[in-house]
C-alpha cells in the first residue's frame, strides 16, 4: 500500500514537472536548460578550443549552461550535418566552420549555405605564405619569381586536398599564373613539420599554426592573405599590398538550424555579442594566437555567403566541385 | 651534468607544491581508469581534462594531463590482459599473449610484469628527454613522407610475426584489414570511397571495428559457456614477478624502451606502432619465438614497455621543437600553448625552471603509476571471479558505451557490434584479430605516405632506395615477412634429415 501510494505521488510530481516545463518552454524564457554545441572536429584542436574558451565565457550570459560535444569525421561533415538536422528549438546549435561554404560543392553533404542560421563569427584566419627561415627567399616577390621561372617544383604544403588551405594556395595559383606541387598532409600541423624538416618548400596555413616556429627562428612568413597586416605580424605584407587581390580566411562562429525561432536567435545573439566582448573570452583567444575577429549574425551571413561565391568558382575551376 | 642540477632543482620546487603532486595523482587515476575503457583512450582523456586546466597553474594543469597520458597508455593493459579487451590500440598487441597467460592462471604475474615494464619504459623515456632530447629531436624532423612509408610497410610486415599458427590465415586477415582501411575519404583526393553515402564512413571508424573484434567478439564466444569462469583462470597468482624470472627479460626490456622513444619520436607514430613493433623485435631476438602467441610473458613486456617508452619519445620533439610526436601530445601542444608556454627551443631558454619542474613531476607520475598499479591489480584482478551472466553483459554494455564516446555517434556502435559478429567466427575458425587491427593502423599511413611520397619527388620512384632510412626499414620488412616461411622450411629440412639419417641408420 505504502509503496503504491510512494508511485502515485511520484507519478503526479513528474506530471506536474513536465506540465510546468511545458509551459517554460516558450521561447522567451530560452533557454530552460542546457544547450549542446556541437564542434565539428575533434577535440583538443582550434576549433574546439574557441567553442570551449566561448562556452566559459558564455556561462555569464545565459540563464544555462552550454554543453560542448565533438562530432567529428568526413572533415566536419558529419558534425556540421549534425547542426543542419538538430531540431531548430535552440537547443543544439553548433560551431560552424569555412567548411560550410566548401563541402557543399563537393557534392559530400546534403546541406547548402542556407540551411545554418549565422549567429556570431568569433574568429577568423588568413591563410599565409611560410617558408623556412634559410629559404633563399626573403620576400613575396623573390619566391613568386622563383615559382614561375621553376613551374611545378615549388612544393607546397596544405591540411588536405580540396581543404582550405588547400585552396588558399591553388586561388593563388589562380590569380598569379604560378604552377605549384600541392602535397596534401593530415592537417596543418604535419604540413608545418614537414616544412621544417626541409621536405617541402612552403606552406600557406595560418600565422596562428607556424606562430611559434616563427619565434623561434625557424621560419618566416612572406605575405598574409587578408585585407589588412596581422597583430603580431606586422611586418608581414598582405597579398593586397603586393597588387594581388586575394583574401582567404579561414573562420569559425556559432550557428543554429536554419528553422530557428526569431526569438530564440535574438537571444542567442544577443548572448553571443556579449560573451564575444568579454574580456576573459578575449584573453583566452590571444593565449592560443587566435585574433578575435566577432561579427554579428547578417554580418556573418553576408560574409558566409561571400566565401560560399568564391569558393564555388574557384572549386569548379579547378575541377573539385561535383 | 647541467640538467641533473636543474632536475634537482625542479624536483626541490615540486616538492612546494602539493597541489601539483596532488593533480598528478588525480590524473594518473584518472588515466588508468580511461585507458582501461574499452573506447576512451589517452588522447581522449586528455582532451576532456584540456579544459580544466585553463584554471590552473602550468605545473599543476600540464602535470594533472602528463598523468592522464602516462596512465592511459598503461591502463589499456589491465584489461587487454584480463578479458582480452585492449582498452586502447597499444594493447591491442598486449592481449595476444596477456590473455593466454590469463587463460592458464597466470594473470597476475602477467599484469605485475606489464605495469613494471611499464614503469621502467616510462621512466627511462623521461630521463632520455631529459639528458639527451637535443640530440634526438633532429630524428623527427628527417622523417618524410617515403620514411613514414617505409616505417608503415615495416608495421605491416609484422603480420608475419602476430599470426599465431596458421600465416595464411593471418595475412588473410590483414588483407582484409587493409580493404576496410580503404575505406573513407581518399588521403590525396579528399574524394569518398566506399562510403556507399555515409557521411560517418568518410573517417575509417578504427576503434569500433577493433573493440568489437576483440571485446565484443569475447563477450560473444563467453555467452557459449556459462557458470563461473572456474579452475585455473579464475585465480591471480603472484602479482610481482620474481626477480629471477624479471632478469631475463630486462634486455627485451630495454630494447622495446628504446624502440618505443625512437617511433615517438617520429610524428604522426605513437604507441600503438611502438607495441606491435616491439612484439616483433621481442620474438625476433627470443631463444623461444614458437612461445609467442601463447603466453610469452617477455611479449607483455615487450609491448607495454615500448608504448610506455613512446611517452617521452613523443613529448620529445613536441617540446623541442613543438612538432607532436603523436595524436596526444598534439592535443598537450595546445595545453601548453594555453598556458602561455611556446613549445620549441625557446622553452628550455626561457623557462628552464618549469621544464624541469615539469620533468620532476613526470617522473614522479610513474612512481605514482608504479604504486597504484600494483595497489589496485589484487582489487582489478577480482574481474575474473566474477559470474560470466554478469560479467558478460557489463562488458558488452561496457563496448557499447565506450563505442559511443569516441564520436558521440550510434552509426559506430553498429559497426562495433557488426565487427563483434565477424570477429565471434573469425574466432571459431581460427583467424586472429589482431592482423585487422595492425592493417588499420598502419594501412591508411602507409597508403598516404607512399602517395604523398610520389608527389613529393613529382611521381619517380627513386625515393624507395636513394633514401637510407627508407631503404633499411623495407629491407627489415622484407625480412620480417619471409622469416617464418624461411623457418618453416629450414625445419622441414632438419626433419628430412633427421629421418634420412633414421632410414640410413635402420638400413
Amino acid at each position: 500500500m505504502k509503496s503504491q501510494k510512494l508511485i502515485a505521488r511520484l507519478l503526479t510530481a513528474v506530471c506536474a514537472s513536465s506540465l510546468l516545463l511545458g509551459a517554460s518552454a516558450h521561447a522567451a524564457d530560452y533557454p530552460t536548460k542546457q544547450v549542446e554545441v556541437i564542434v565539428p572536429f575533434a577535440a583538443g584542436g582550434g576549433t574546439d578550443l574557441v567553442t570551449r574558451a566561448f562556452a566559459d565565457a558564455a556561462k555569464k550570459y545565459l540563464p544555462k549552461p552550454m554543453g560542448v560535444v565533438n562530432k567529428t569525421g568526413g572533415g566536419g561533415a558529419v558534425g556540421l550535418s549534425e547542426i543542419v538536422t538538430a531540431r531548430p528549438d535552440g537547443y543544439k546549435i553548433g560551431t560552424g566552420t569555412v567548411e560550410i561554404a566548401m563541402l557543399p560543392h563537393m557534392g559530400l553533404v546534403q546541406f547548402t549555405t542556407d540551411d545554418f542560421t549565422p549567429i556570431a563569427r568569433l574568429n577568423a584566419e588568413p591563410s599565409a605564405i611560410s617558408v623556412k627561415a634559410d629559404a633563399p627567399w626573403n620576400s613575396y616577390e623573390e619566391f613568386m619569381a622563383y615559382a614561375k621561372a621553376n613551374p611545378g617544383k615549388v612544393r607546397i604544403g596544405n591540411s588536405g586536398t580540396g581543404a582550405i588551405w588547400h585552396l588558399a594556395a591553388e586561388a593563388l595559383a589562380d590569380k598569379t599564373g604560378t604552377k605549384f606541387n600541392h602535397i596534401p598532409y593530415d592537417g596543418a600541423n604535419p604540413a608545418v613539420t614537414a616544412l621544417l624538416g626541409g621536405h617541402i618548400e612552403a606552406v600557406t596555413v595560418s600565422p596562428a599554426e607556424v606562430v611559434s616556429h616563427v619565434a623561434a627562428g625557424k621560419i618566416k612568413l612572406l605575405a598574409v592573405m587578408a585585407d589588412q597586416r596581422q597583430a603580431g605580424f606586422d611586418k608581414v605584407p598582405t597579398l593586397k599590398e603586393k597588387g594581388v587581390d586575394l583574401t582567404i580566411m579561414t573562420w569559425r562562429g556559432i550557428v543554429a538550424p536554419k528553422k530557428t525561432p526569431k526569438d530564440v536567435q535574438e537571444a542567442l545573439r544577443a548572448a553571443a555579442k556579449k560573451t564575444a566582448e568579454d574580456p576573459a573570452f578575449k584573453e583566452s583567444l590571444a593565449k592560443m594566437n587566435l585574433s578575435h575577429a566577432y561579427l554579428d549574425g547578417p554580418a556573418f551571413k553576408v560574409a558566409m555567403d561571400k566565401d560560399n561565391a568564391f569558393f564555388k568558382a574557384l572549386m569548379t575551376k579547378l575541377g573539385i566541385a561535383k | 651534468m647541467q640538467e641533473l642540477d636543474l632536475l634537482m632543482n625542479g624536483f626541490a620546487a615540486l616538492l612546494h607544491q602539493p597541489f601539483a603532486l596532488l593533480l598528478s595523482v588525480v590524473g594518473v587515476a584518472v588515466g588508468i581508469v580511461i585507458g582501461a575503457m574499452p573506447g576512451l583512450t589517452a588522447t581522449m582523456g586528455v582532451a576532456i581534462l584540456l579544459p580544466f586546466t585553463f584554471g590552473m597553474d602550468p605545473v599543476s594543469g600540464l602535470l594533472m594531463i602528463s598523468g592522464v597520458f602516462f596512465g592511459g597508455i598503461y591502463g589499456g593493459s589491465i584489461t587487454a590482459i584480463l578479458l582480452k579487451i585492449p582498452g586502447t590500440p597499444a594493447a591491442a598487441a598486449t592481449a595476444i599473449d596477456g590473455f593466454e597467460l590469463t587463460r592458464q592462471g597466470k594473470a597476475g604475474i602477467a599484469l605485475g610484469t606489464a605495469t613494471f615494464s611499464s614503469f621502467i619504459g616510462g621512466t627511462l623515456s623521461i630521463i632520455v628527454l631529459v639528458f639527451m632530447a637535443p640530440l634526438l629531436a633532429s630524428v623527427a624532423l628527417e622523417f618524410s613522407a617515403s620514411e613514414t612509408f617505409a616505417l608503415a610497410v615495416f608495421g605491416l610486415s609484422i603480420i608475419a610475426s602476430i599470426s599465431g599458427e596458421s600465416l595464411v590465415k593471418g595475412l588473410i586477415a590483414g588483407f582484409v584489414g587493409l580493404l576496410i582501411s580503404t575505406v573513407g575519404l581518399d588521403p590525396m583526393g579528399g574524394f569518398p570511397r566506399f562510403t556507399g553515402g555515409f557521411t560517418e564512413l568518410m573517417s575509417v571508424p578504427f576503434i569500433p571495428v577493433m573493440i568489437g573484434l576483440f571485446a565484443a567478439a569475447e563477450a560473444f564466444k563467453a555467452m557459449e559457456e556459462s557458470g563461473v569462469l572456474k579452475n585455473k583462470a579464475a585465480a591471480l597468482g603472484r602479482i610481482i614477478p620474481p626477480w629471477s624470472s624479471y632478469k631475463r627479460m630486462l634486455g627485451t626490456v630495454l630494447r622495446s624502451t628504446g624502440l618505443g622513444i625512437f617511433i615517438g619520436a617520429i610524428p604522426g607514430a605513437g604507441a600503438d606502432i611502438a607495441a606491435f613493433v616491439s612484439y616483433n623485435e621481442a620474438k625476433r631476438f627470443s631463444k623461444t619465438p614458437e612461445n609467442f602467441g601463447k603466453g610469452e610473458l617477455s611479449a607483455v613486456a615487450a609491448c607495454e614497455s615500448g608504448a610506455n617508452g613512446c611517452t617521452g619519445g613523443a613529448l620529445l620533439p613536441m617540446l623541442t621543437l613543438g612538432i607532436p610526436g603523436d595524436a596526444v601530445t598534439a592535443v598537450m601542444l595546445g595545453a601548453l600553448t594555453l598556458q602561455g608556454l611556446q613549445p620549441g627551443p625557446l622553452l628550455f631558454k626561457e623557462h628552464s625552471d618549469l621544464v624541469f619542474t615539469l620533468f620532476a613531476g613526470m617522473l614522479f607520475c610513474y612512481v605514482v603509476m608504479l604504486i597504484m598499479g600494483l595497489g589496485c591489480l589484487r582489487f582489478m584482478g577480482k574481474i575474473l571471479q566474477m559470474p560470466k551472466s554478469i560479467l558478460t553483459p557489463a562488458i558488452l554494455a561496457l563496448c557499447v558505451v565506450g563505442t559511443y564516446a569516441i564520436n558521440n555517434s550510434m552509426f559506430d556502435i553498429g559497426i562495433m557490434l557488426i565487427a563483434g559478429v565477424i570477429g565471434y567466427f573469425m574466432q571459431k575458425w581460427d583467424f586472429p584479430p589482431s592482423p585487422i587491427v595492425l592493417a588499420l593502423i598502419m594501412g591508411p599511413m602507409a597508403e598516404s605516405s607512399f602517395r604523398r611520397a610520389l608527389s613529393l619527388s613529382s611521381g619517380s620512384y627513386d625515393f624507395l632506395y636513394t633514401r637510407p632510412i627508407t631503404a633499411a626499414f623495407l629491407l627489415i620488412a622484407l625480412s620480417t615477412l619471409f622469416y617464418p616461411v624461411f623457418r618453416r622450411y629450414q625445419k622441414k629440412r632438419q626433419q628430412r634429415g633427421l629421418q634420412l639419417a633414421a632410414e640410413n641408420g635402420a638400413a
